[in-house]
């Protein structure tokens, strides 16, 4: 299977049925098919942390949630994180597709794709990085156990090596 | 009319609805006047209760979800009103504590203060019942219409700023959210 559909089954598997996103063209090959799929509630935002706050509903309302975001969307998320999942121990995952990363064109993604690992450790959130698309399923519902029995976001990250990028190709 | 006012008249009217609060007078408010485990008070996340709100909504389509919000934190997250037309859930009800300022940090006007409307915003964003109220009589035929009509709806009413509540002794986030999941059995 792709990493298109390792991300899917995982989802399922875990029965994370609300996502919540901001696209961008790496996670749209996903998106897309999540749109398509009725077992999927999916609600596109406006920005970022406004699918943070979708997805800390979700958990109140005892659902489970994913939401997408490219990594310049990180930054529109950090005060969700710090004042709202983190002290009311609210879990969903964060899929971040990386800009910044391998094949970049874009000064403007660098310093923020970069940083992505160190704000996620400064603010204690795991993560793990999707690498190899023959493992991204068992990752994705290793992540989903870990979340919401420790009931803490966790983020994983999507890197250009697993997708190709923007281009899908270097 | 004030908030406590506006509060009061919402709690006259629910039995079991789920409402999401905002941070600071209108948490404050709701836990003094009618503490109840349906409520989920906000602790931070500046903005986001309408977000929050809409989570709950589509989660549990059978409970009718009401966002108490504030002029200064939904100037934040505006584009949650376009998010909420788009998704367009028939059980969520947005009302906004409209006291034109910037109440927790000292009263500074806000923009709703000058030419801002935040009900305009609303019918632009293309929620479909929107109303804007200055009265208490005003906010209560408000609530009924949509309490009775297919969400979702959203209502900005005006408020003079009366003070607020003390807070609750204990600031507990976690308990609050586990109370309300737990609510829901």
């Amino acid at each position: 299977m792709s990493w298109i559909d390792n991300i899917i089954a995982g989802l399922k598997s875990k029965n994370i049925n609300v996502i919540s996103y901001v696209p961008d063209v790496v996670t749209w090959k996903v998106l897309k098919e999540l749109e398509a799929d009725p077992f999927f509630t999916v609600i596109p935002v406006a920005r970022e942390e406004e699918s943070l706050g979708v997805a800390f509903g979700v958990y109140a309302a005892k659902g489970k949630a994913a939401v997408f975001m490219q990594s310049s969307g990180l930054g529109n998320s950090i005060n969700a994180l710090t004042t709202l999942a983190i002290p009311y121990s609210a879990p969903f995952l964060m899929f971040i597709s990386l800009r910044g990363d391998l094949g970049e064109f874009n000064p403007g993604q660098v310093a923020g794709g970069k940083a992505v690992r160190p704000i996620l450790d400064a603010l204690g959130i795991q993560h793990y990085t999707l690498d190899r698309e023959e493992k991204v399923e068992e990752i994705i519902k290793g992540a989903s156990e870990l979340c919401f029995n420790g009931k803490e976001p966790l983020a994983l990250l999507i890197p250009t090596i697993l997708t190709g990028g923007k281009r899908g190709s270097f | 009319m004030d908030r406590s006012e506006g509060i009061k008249l919402v709690l006259s009217r629910i039995t079991n609805d789920l409402i999401v609060a905002n941070l600071g007078p209108t948490t404050f408010d709701l836990h003094f006047l009618g503490d109840r485990p349906e409520n989920l008070y906000s602790w931070g996340g500046m903005g986001l209760v309408s977000s929050i709100a809409l989570g709950i909504a589509v989660t549990v389509p059978s409970r009718r979800v009401i966002a108490l919000d504030g002029d200064g934190s939904l100037l934040m997250n505006l584009g949650s009103l376009a998010t909420i037309a788009r998704q367009s859930p028939s059980n969520l009800i947005h009302i906004v504590w409209d006291n034109q300022q910037w109440g927790e940090t000292g009263g500074q006007p806000t923009h709703t203060a000058f030419n801002t409307d935040l009900s305009k915003i609303a019918e632009g964003a293309g929620i479909p019942n929107v109303s804007r109220t200055s009265t208490i009589e005003e906010f209560s035929t408000a609530l009924d219409l949509a309490l009775s009509s297919e969400g979702p709806s959203c209502i900005v009413a005006r408020i003079v700023e009366a003070g607020k509540a003390d807070r609750p002794k204990e600031v507990e986030p976690n308990a609050n959210l586990i109370r309300f999941r737990n609510s829901l059995d």
